[in-house]
């Protein structure tokens, strides 16, 4: 039995590229698949996108099953092809032998020419046809292969396995092919069927061979004989002479020699007619099946694919990490010195406040000393330096809560408030949504929250008169 | 010395909460990498993150904890190399390296100093929206001391507030004069390429190697852009070939048109998905009613009535509204391929399904069943609600956390083919063909189908 070019095993690459279609159809329709592990996998291989895509393919393939499914899925489509093979061998002989009759009666050559090629050449012209109107369109011997393994197929995956390959076969325009070969491949079948149960009859039995007509002509006979078996002859297969055929009209006794140059005339009709086209069809079909299926390649831009390429293509991935980190160091408010009598009772200093932002924030009271802006190490040093010489009772420090509040922002506010009587820290744009974390990393170094304020018209109050009770709205 | 096969290393410096993590972030556009937060000394150790081409390692970027205490560092290496001394940077970075504090107090400095003597560059980042301080510039006075080159590196350079221009005057002070603007979470569309290329002039032994980089990054943003049109091509011609089926009377026609609507929600949510998950922002969120898009458009129904106006839809007179907003009413015509063509294939090619489907339409077209399809307004609110969420995804760093808002494109884009010429011809067909709509229950697909996803493509170009 001659099998159809198109369809080896799915072995390697089209079984591969069959499987990731599958599981493409699978995700678009409902929804990715967990694949982390094999995404792992296949990010430690590596290679190109398609052939990432492939491999993960094939890991969740195996991991589900679904490679099974397409395996079960092939053996039930080769079953039906045998079977419509067998079938077609039956038809073949049956279309053979009922051509020929029982050899009771003499076989009318017309009729039987056209039992045994009529409806090849119909379904033969409908395919020439089809293919000039829509090249997408499948013969309809392989609609029914696939309807056939689409009624033995069970559950939605196996559904999915057929149509995936069409999709696959769409892709690189070998649809056509394809189904070319199924359907040429059947009738060659049962052409050959037929034409040997046709040379095992005319060996075993004998035939009356004769022309019937009502209407027409004998010479139009001579003349249809001689157009039919022209291009036989051409082949090898003798052509019956103007008398023989004359003589064949069924009313006067043929020689058997006669009746042997008929048969092998009608032999030949079906070996040219029948045989040589299916059989050239069939292969030109196999080579373009061929030749499409090697040009198979992932479509990187399918959805389904696409959306695979951040993940298994990654354009960056992590790499190190150095020691775990220790503890966080925190700084710490050193517990005031005992001061003695303070030539200041009260000072103000602006810590690393932008040069846009007013200074000071507001009219300050009249015993206030401003220290102004302290940004620099050199400021620093310098207020260090004026604090510890001369504490004042109450310090206001300003900070700006748009800042984010860092490791040596807070180790200075704590040092300056170790030096102070009483410290308040007065937050500027405390809108900005920073205020609790100022909250937070000000309470872990040991000033209480309630020094924390953002009320300045009050703050400046307070650090002029001392006075706690005045009710400056304190930050809630 | 040829340094082209060997990859970069950079380090990624700063203060403390500017946004470094970001940046890695956005280049490596994982938005998973390490941790961000709002608050100082979040990242804590070194995270190393590698970018390809081609396969090959190109940069490896390490992100670093932030520079807090730099002043008080600055003190103690007063204190442990007098200037008198005389030392250059590196000893005296050497020197601190070696000494007590550099595991206590300053052990997150010392991580910073230790990488970028290590790296080969140091990625400065700023946030221009603090203002330029004291304790900035003597950070870089410790970083510069490395010996190894610097680019600054201005952050939230797009934020309402910003202080850019004193941040430019202040660094080239200091003596920095090629810096770059990067906003992590806005970047510009040339931006990396601006940043590759400042480090290029910063680096001339691997000019090479970041115009390669450079080149990969514009391939693979073209790439993207491609597949997010195909995506979006494919949505419209899945929902322009949607067709339901309704029994004459009036409930069967409500009860198809909510079939209808369910399955094209359905469908657009998984094309938001499908180009979230493209675009490598969170897609976690599955199923898709929880995206993290905001916005009275997204929020708004696709079949609200005003969700068309809203977005300057040209609606034609006649257009159905109420209960049957979107869906267009066929009388079982317009949905039958009876091209001459197709009727002849399909008889001659005895296209077996097709004609038990084509008897099928027959039959419900006897039986006076009508037929249910998406109107083309509502296919110009698809394209255009996608269109705008690729634009945004386009614009978005991978360390934006706010939603995203589709808001910019739709204010700048009033006038597109989408909002009122004539759809691509290719939706037209395929409203003819039922069978190419993965949303019904008889897709097969085809050469044609093919074809006319990318004419619809190409129309999503010009927009």
């Amino acid at each position: 039995m001659p099998e159809p070019s198109g369809e080896r095993p799915p072995a390697g690459r089209l079984r591969d590229h069959w499987i990731a279609e599958v599981i493409r159809l699978r995700e678009t329709q409902w929804g990715p698949l967990d694949d982390g592990k094999e995404v792992r996998q296949v990010l430690a291989r590596g290679g190109s996108f398609a052939e990432r895509v492939l491999c993960r393919a094939r890991r969740v393939g195996a991991r589900d099953g679904l490679d099974e499914t397409v395996d079960t899925w092939w053996r039930g489509a080769r079953l039906t092809l045998l079977a419509l093979a067998v079938l077609a061998l039956f038809t073949g002989a049956g279309a053979a032998m009922g051509a020929l009759g029982n050899g009771t009666h003499a076989v009318n050559l017309l009729l039987a020419l056209v039992a045994l090629l009529g409806l090849h050449t119909l379904t033969l012209l409908v395919w020439l046809l089809s293919g000039f109107l829509e090249p997408d369109n499948v013969s309809w011997l392989t609609n029914t292969w696939l309807w056939l393994t689409r009624k033995l197929a069970k559950g939605p995956q196996a559904a999915l396995v057929p149509r995936a390959l069409l999709e696959l076969s769409n892709r690189t325009r070998t649809t056509r092919p394809l189904s070319g070969c199924i359907s040429h491949g059947l009738w060659l079948i049962a052409l050959l069927s037929a034409l040997l149960t046709l040379m095992a009859l005319l060996a075993a039995r004998r035939y009356q061979f004769q022309w019937e007509t009502t209407l027409l002509s004998a010479d139009t006979f001579v003349w249809l004989t001689h157009a039919l078996g022209w291009l036989p002859a051409l082949a090898g297969f003798p052509l019956p002479d103007d008398t023989l055929i004359r003589a064949s009209n069924g009313l006067q006794p043929l020689p058997d020699s006669a009746n042997a140059v008929w048969s092998v005339w009608l032999a030949g009709c079906v070996v040219v007619y029948g045989i040589v086209p299916r059989l050239g069809l069939l292969l030109w079909n196999g080579w373009q099946a061929r030749r499409g299926l090697g040009r198979l390649r992932v479509d990187e831009t399918l959805p389904g694919f696409a959306e695979l390429r951040e993940r298994l293509l990654p354009v960056a991935t992590h790499s190190t990490v150095d020691t775990p980190p220790p503890a966080v160091f925190t700084p710490q408010r050193r517990a005031s010195s005992s001061v003695a009598a303070p030539p200041c009772p009260a000072a103000l200093a602006g810590i690393e406040l932008a040069p846009d932002l007013p200074w000071p924030p507001g009219p300050l009271p009249e015993n206030v000393t401003d220290l102004g802006r302290v940004d620099s190490r050199t400021e620093r040093h310098g207020l260090l330096q004026v604090l510890h010489d001369h504490p004042p009772e109450r310090l206001l420090l300003v900070c700006d809560a748009g800042q984010t509040p860092d490791r040596g922002t807070v180790a200075l506010l704590a040092e300056l408030a170790g030096v102070a009587g009483h410290t308040q820290v007065l937050l500027l744009n405390h809108n900005t949504g920073r205020t609790p974390l100022w909250q937070q990393q000000l309470t872990q170094a040991g000033l209480p929250e309630q020094d924390l304020v953002t009320d300045i018209p009050a703050a400046l109050r307070r650090l002029g008169t001392g006075n706690d009770t005045t009710g400056g709205a304190r930050h809630e | 010395m040829n340094k082209q096969h060997t990859a970069l290393t950079l380090a990624v410096v700063g203060h403390t909460n500017t946004g470094k993590t970001s940046l890695l972030r956005t280049l490596t556009r994982n938005p998973e990498f390490g941790q961000v937060h709002d608050s100082p000394g979040t990242t804590r150790h070194v995270e190393g993150a590698r970018l390809f081409v081609d396969s090959d390692v190109a940069i490896e970027l390490f992100d670093t904890p932030g520079m807090e205490d730099s002043m008080a560092l600055l003190d103690y290496l007063d204190q442990l190399a007098p200037p008198a001394e005389r030392l250059d940077g590196p000893e005296r970075i050497a020197r601190f390296l070696e000494s007590p504090e550099s595991t206590r107090r300053f052990e997150q400095e010392a991580r910073v100093l230790r990488q970028l003597l290590a790296c080969d560059a140091g990625l400065y980042v700023v946030d221009v929206r603090d203002p330029l301080l004291g304790k900035h510039k003597d950070e870089l006075t410790l970083l510069a001391s490395c010996g190894h080159p610097l680019l600054p590196v201005l952050n939230f350079s797009q934020a309402p507030r910003q202080r850019l221009d004193s941040w430019r005057a202040g660094l080239a002070r200091l003596g920095l004069h090629a810096m770059v603007e990067f906003d992590t979470v806005a970047p510009a569309i040339d931006g990396e390429a601006q940043l590759y290329d400042k480090l290029a002039l910063l680096m001339d032994t691997h000019a090479g190697l970041l115009d390669r980089l450079k080149t990969e990054i514009q391939a693979q943003r073209a790439m993207r852009h491609r597949d997010a049109l195909r995506l979006i091509a494919e949505l419209l011609i899945d929902t322009a070939a949607y067709r339901v089926s309704a029994a004459p009377d009036d409930t069967a026609l409500a009860d198809a048109t909510q079939e209808l609507r369910h399955a094209v929600r359905h469908r657009e949510n998984a094309c938001v998905a499908a180009l979230l998950k493209r675009y490598n922002f969170n897609t976690r969120d599955f199923p898709s009613h929880t995206l993290p898009l905001q916005g009275e458009r997204w929020g708004m129904d696709l079949f609200h009535p005003s969700a068309l106006k809203d977005m300057g839809i040209h609606v034609g007179k006649g257009m159905a509204a109420g209960a049957m907003a979107g869906a267009t009413l066929d009388a079982f015509t317009a949905g039958l391929s009876l091209g001459t063509a197709t009727l002849l294939g399909a008889a001659a090619g005895g296209l077996w399904q097709s004609a038990d489907k084509l008897g099928k339409r027959v039959m419900g077209r006897l039986k006076g069943y009508r037929e249910l399809s998406v109107d083309d307004a509502l296919l110009r609110l698809l394209a255009l609600r996608q269109l705008a969420l690729v634009h945004a995804l386009d614009h978005r760093g991978h360390a934006a956390r706010e939603m995203i808002d589709i808001n910019p494109y739709l204010e700048g884009n009033k006038k597109t083919l989408w909002h009122k010429g004539e759809l691509p011809g290719a939706l037209y067909e395929a409203r003819s063909h039922p069978e190419w709509s993965t949303l019904g229950e008889h897709y097969t697909t085809d050469s044609r189908r093919k074809a006319a996803v990318d004419a619809v493509i190409a129309a999503l170009k010009l927009a």
